[in-house]
């Protein structure tokens, strides 16, 4: 499988980062990027917009 | 000692006077120092600490004030629990000197319930990267064999104490990592419910997906070191206000009328597990089934559903608490760990939030699946444990996780033992129960441990050294 970014535009995602990557662990990431992409695609299903995340927010901070 | 025992029998030894905590120490003491060298479980081992714990269990044994069954106990502590005054390193060389200055609050639990501390375990780097050797310690080895796994990140805890190293240990489990080396090591590893037991202290890896649990060779064992490691803490944001039920009072009461549902898409069409893994399940089913319980089919979305969402947030939260050192010690980490942890980077905080909602809506349907089952039966690992050198960098996100939807709905779960698969290694199943229903767990896992007896059968190595 194969990532649906370029390799020129993962580049410009790795610089976003701003992680010290070397080309080769550049590479290592970009050919496994595909399988985040997958797990990505997963969690964005259709959901009805008054869906509520699993966390809530509590005022009273433990 | 002509046996390796269990805390159970050996807590009615000590309380009989009949086994001397010195004694039982010493046992282990000679076991770490025969076969640690192979094994790999201890990143330290505090032998000085252990005798004066031991000594110490023994004056309070013979003066009539014993602590309870764990006065005595040798244990160990995976090397991510802080233990004030002893290295604490998460088995990696960005924490290679690290003392805490204070106990984890399971630390503090066990040491105040008497246990004896026997060393540091080896870990997954923080929690997550191994197995490792490109780290300042050797990756655990699986005792059964040790060419092979231990299944992770909790490697140490289940190598020592299927080899009777220790008795008991403590483990973290973000995805499975308590189940994973309990079911590839063969012994007994329960995730309790999320905020059952206090996180402070223990290295974090993802904040909401976190749990700390106990491993030891039975489900009773196990029973025991929860009991003194749950209950209410406020320095844990996540901690459960509630009162503590006792898990070994009715821990003996029987799987009759209970229903228990089996998730079979899980582990047959999802993640298919080995033939050895099936027949292990199946025969449980069996067991429970012949104990009285009521056994029906259960379905789920997808474990890639699952799986998914929980990688997303581990990866999330766990990118957010490492970025700093990702950004300026990255070479630092051992290889694994830094690239799937990097990976982490590329996931927006739009995903993070679109997990976090599809959790909800997995976590309603489990609930609404388990109103009419006390216990599900699924598998804990496909098969019995590869060889160490074969374990994939990208192993863990090519195949759905077998035990990331427990952690994703943070109901509890515990693997337990099958037998032995057709290469000699464990093989196992996975438990779980409502949230909160520990004691129900632990007494379908104790009623399957007492009818199958699988419990009396060590690693080689270990059995051959107990004999001599």
């Amino acid at each position: 499988m194969k990532p649906s970014v370029r390799e020129t535009e993962f580049d410009v995602m790795v610089k976003q980062t701003g992680l010290p990557l070397s080309a080769e662990q550049k590479a290592t990431l970009y050919e496994a990027y595909w399988m985040l992409e997958a797990m990505i695609a997963l969690v964005n299903t259709p959901m009805l917009p008054e869906s509520e995340p699993a966390h809530m927010f509590i005022p009273e901070v433990r | 000692m002509d046996q390796i025992l269990t805390i159970a029998e050996a807590s009615r030894l000590i309380a009989e006077k009949k086994l001397s905590p010195v004694e039982l120490t010493t046992d282990c003491l000679a076991r770490v120092k025969a076969y640690d060298d192979t094994l790999h479980a201890f990143i330290l081992l505090t032998e000085d600490r252990a005798m004066a714990d031991a000594r110490a269990a023994e004056t309070r044994v013979m003066a009539g004030n014993a602590k309870g069954p764990l006065d005595g106990i040798p244990i160990g502590h995976k090397d991510i629990y802080n233990t004030a005054g002893i290295r604490t390193t998460g088995h990696s060389r960005l924490l290679e000197h690290n003392v805490p200055t204070r106990d984890a609050t399971s630390v503090r639990k066990w040491a105040a319930a008497g246990v004896v501390l026997m060393g540091k375990l080896s870990t997954h780097e923080f929690a997550m990267g191994g197995p490792s050797f490109d780290l300042p310690w050797p990756p655990a080895r699986n005792p059964w064999n040790p060419e092979h796994f231990t299944s992770g990140s909790s490697s140490g805890t289940g190598a020592a104490v299927a080899s009777g190293m220790i008795l008991g240990g403590t483990g973290s489990d973000t995805g499975g990592s308590i189940r994973g080396p309990a079911a590839l090591c063969g012994i007994t590893g329960i995730k309790p419910t999320y905020g059952l037991v206090s996180r402070a202290g223990v290295l974090p890896l993802s904040f909401s997906m976190d749990h700390a649990g106990p491993m030891a060779w039975t489900v009773e064992d196990c029973a025991l070191l929860l009991q003194a490691m749950a209950g209410h803490d406020p320095a844990d944001p996540a901690s459960a206000d509630r009162p503590v039920p006792d898990f070994t009072s009715d821990i003996a009461k029987g799987v009759k009328g209970m229903r228990i549902g089996f998730v079979r898409h899980f582990f047959e069409t999802d993640n298919p597990v080995s033939p050895a893994t099936l027949s292990g399940i199946d025969h449980a089913l069996d067991v429970f089934e012949h104990l009285g319980a009521e056994i029906s089919e259960v379905k789920l979305s997808p474990l890639a559903e699952y799986h998914a969402c929980g990688w997303i947030i581990i990866s999330s939260e766990a990118y957010a608490i490492h970025e700093p050192w990702l950004k300026t010690r990255f070479n630092d980490y051992g290889e694994l760990f830094r690239d799937r942890m990097a990976l982490g980077g590329f996931i927006r905080a739009t995903d993070y939030v679109q997990a976090l909602r599809r959790r909800r809506t997995l976590c309603q349907e489990l609930k609404a699946a388990m109103a009419d089952c006390d216990i599900l039966v699924s598998a804990s690992q496909v098969s019995e444990a590869p060889k160490i050198t074969d374990v994939p960098k990208w192993g863990t996100m090519e195949k759905p996780s077998l035990t990331m939807p427990f952690n994703l709905t943070g109901y509890p779960a515990m693997s337990v033992c099958t037998g032995l698969g057709s290469g000699g290694l464990p093989v196992s199943m996975q438990l779980i129960a409502r949230p909160f229903a520990e004691a129900t767990l632990l007494q379908a896992g104790h009623a399957y441990e007492m009818a199958v007896g699988t419990r009396k059968r060590r690693p080689e190595m270990a059995m051959a050294e107990a004999a001599e």
